[in-house]
């Protein structure tokens, strides 16, 4: 294992850098990180962090006191995702006097956050939903939580078989979706600043922040962490979008869910799972309030017609959406993957379904049958125009 | 676990049936395997990891799993109940299952688990376990292994220390659990038992239960329900193992499952023909809540 070799390689990767400003490298000792986070809470900041959920598992929360994180530890139930499209949201209330109709504006008031000890995979996800959240129509709720948000990721060790950040083009310690990236190096962590965001961060708490002093130990760990997870699964997601594209109908499909219960935890832990439902609820007789709440695409009822039909009329045709979506359509609309390689849902399936196994299976079909090679953009004839296009 | 294998082969070869559902190791512990051509058999597996009530995959809400004709259905003692809630509300006929009862000496909590069982790590069903030696089976396998580890019930001393709060403590216990559910609907999914073609939760006009996973609409679900499986509810646990978001559907379970004991004189069972308290009615049936 030659780790010692790669941070040359590491600083012309384009993920190191992001998308923002790029590179710059300070440090923060352990004692400094637990004064940050009571300096934030001092200043009415939310501060969420991994925390103990039982049973060796952690939950994103919000903190009262640093002493509640647990840094580094395991990979939150659910992602981040939360924070930004809450799993129930009120979007506006109605009130009726009479033959009046009020309409009444749910006030958006975004708490300033810093969310700590993100994961690498939870971070990118969130810049990757920017791109559908931002697309013909701009999500306010969504982009106002993004904008109250400094995101402070922390590589991360690789957690276990199902982790496969590696084979979808990220990293344990990638910086996609961060603001900070902190790495441990044993005495406390190097810290990358990488957003104008975090940049404000350091600088608002400039006296915690020492110094970038480069030990090469992080480096040494992060390597690490990048082999183990890379030895989980290879695959090259091209490839894999080139099949899909061209195998919509293919025999392999009939039979691909047959241990799926349709139950949709897969979506509810996914980090880039986003599709969401809208109801009115009414309170009372004379008034009520229109929210929006997580969907999924496993249920039956997602594509129920009106007239009775459904178009995905059971769980072999609700997973070949599933990996259709994240694999082929999304990268086709928005140029990336709707998948991080959290491995939450094959940690989550009560069926054994296991998208790392999947994917392992669409790589080998790509590879016998080589497809034909994916159409740039959006496919022809596409019923919505790409971001950015005509309106 | 051979005997298993040379079973399904067998049934497969003989066109008995065109399925055979059991375990198999995947990549995260045991899983639901589903054995098609008699060459593949050879993965099934039975073993202390095998957690899943198989049962669940013969409710007639998965349409996938039809078209494959009479299916094989690996069981332990437990699961047999789940079959028999499936034919005494005769969602399923006897004659369309073949079922392979798998002598169990109790699983782990998790199909992950690792190692012999301990007081520990054993599923909390197991505590007890009184169908070791499963019954109504058309196959019966493997040797009965030794005794359970036995442990004092941590389950009912939760559901103990529940009890003895007052009604705002216990409700504020509830609210905080069920504030985390999102409404996924996973503890429905796997349930063997509910087997609504359409559930009550999904109807939208009128919405007799708010969709959003707002309190009240949590609240609604889950005492719903728990209303709909009293004395239906076989204990397979696998709604709790399910959840994304650990909440202990258990507890609920198994309170209304002693509340049903007490009221009705019911514990459920492998034997289809004995009636549930929904679906029957007995002269010493408490009937208070009528007079």
């Amino acid at each position: 294992m030659s780790v010692g070799k790669e941070k040359p390689q590491m600083a012309t990767d384009e993920h190191r850098l992001g998308e923002g400003v790029g590179g710059t490298t300070r440090f923060l000792a352990r004692g400094d990180l637990e004064k940050l986070v009571a300096e934030l809470l001092g200043a009415g900041t939310r501060v969420v962090a991994p925390v103990d959920a039982g049973k060796g598992e952690t939950e994103y929360r919000r903190l009262a006191s640093f002493a509640e994180a647990k840094l580094g530890a395991a990979l939150p139930r659910r992602s981040l995702k939360e924070f930004f499209l809450p799993p129930t949201e009120e979007l506006f209330r109605w009130r009726r006097e009479g033959e009046a109709l009020q309409l009444l504006e749910t006030p958006a008031a975004h708490v300033a956050t810093v969310i700590l000890g993100a994961f690498p995979c939870d971070a990118a996800a969130v810049q990757a939903l920017d791109k559908v959240m931002g697309w013909d129509y701009r999500d306010d709720p969504w982009f106002g939580r993004r904008e109250a948000t400094t995101i402070v990721a922390l590589a991360c060790n690789g957690q276990d078989g199902s982790c496969f950040c590696t084979a979808v083009g990220l990293r344990p310690d990638a910086v996609r979706g961060a603001d900070l990236l902190l790495a441990a190096n044993g005495e406390g962590y190097e810290v990358q600043v990488l957003t104008p965001k975090g940049r404000a961060l350091v600088d608002g708490h400039a006296a915690r922040f020492g110094a970038g002093r480069d030990t090469g130990s992080a480096n040494v760990i992060r390597a690490a962490a990048r082999e183990r997870v890379a030895k989980n699964l290879q695959a090259t997601p091209e490839k894999i979008r080139g099949w899909l594209q061209a195998n919509f109908e293919h025999p392999m499909w009939k039979g691909i869910a047959l241990r799926c219960h349709g139950c949709g935890a897969c979506a509810a832990v996914c980090p880039t799972c986003h599709c969401f439902d809208i109801v009115d609820e009414p309170e009372g007789l004379y008034e009520g309030a229109r929210r929006r709440n997580w969907d999924t695409c496993q249920t039956p009822v997602f594509t129920l017609h009106a007239s009775g039909h459904n178009p995905r009329p059971d769980q072999n045709a609700r997973i070949r959406q599933r990996l259709n979506h994240k694999f082929r359509i999304y990268p086709e609309r928005f140029g990336e993957l709707l998948c991080t390689g959290c491995g939450r849902c094959a940690r989550a399936c009560p069926g054994g379904m296991d998208l790392p196994e999947l994917l392992g299976a669409l790589e080998k079909l790509a590879a016998s049958a080589p497809a034909p090679a994916p159409a740039p953009g959006p496919a022809a004839g596409a019923l919505i125009p790409p971001p950015g296009g005509a309106r | 676990m051979r005997d298993l294998q040379d079973l399904a082969a067998k049934l497969l070869t003989e066109k008995t049936v065109g399925l055979v559902i059991g375990w198999e190791a995947g990549p995260r512990g045991a899983r639901p395997s589903f054995v098609t051509d008699p060459k593949d058999a050879g993965k099934l597996i039975s073993d202390n990891r095998c957690v899943h009530n198989l049962a669940a995959y013969l409710s007639p809400r998965r349409p996938h799993l039809r078209g494959f004709g009479r299916i094989a259905v690996a069981v332990k003692g437990c699961d047999v109940r789940a079959v028999a809630g499936l034919l005494r509300e005769t969602q399923l006929r006897r004659e369309d299952v073949v079922l392979i009862g798998i002598r169990c000496g109790g699983v782990h909590d998790t199909p992950t688990g690792v190692g012999p069982l301990t007081a520990d790590n054993l599923a909390d069903r197991c505590v007890g376990c009184e169908v070791r030696d499963p019954a109504r089976c058309d196959h019966v396998l493997g040797e009965l292994p030794p005794s359970l580890p036995s442990r004092g019930g941590r389950r009912a001393a939760r559901i103990a220390e529940l009890e003895a709060l007052d009604h705002a403590a216990r409700f504020a216990f509830w609210r905080e659990e069920l504030s985390r559910c999102v409404r996924c609907n996973a503890c429905r999914q796997v349930c063997p038992l509910c087997v609504c073609e359409r559930c009550l939760a999904d109807k939208t006009d009128p919405p007799w239960i708010e969709s959003s996973p707002h309190p009240r609409a949590n609240l609604a679900w889950h005492a719903t329900r728990a209303l709909h499986l009293a004395g239906r509810c076989v204990d397979c646990g696998e709604c709790e193992r399910a959840c994304p978001a650990g909440i202990p559907l258990n507890l609920i379970g198994r309170k209304v499952a002693a509340v049903v004991e007490r009221r009705f004189g019911y514990r459920t069972t492998d034997d289809p023909q004995v009636p549930a308290p929904i679906g029957a009615w007995k002269p010493e049936d408490g009937q208070e809540f009528i007079r």
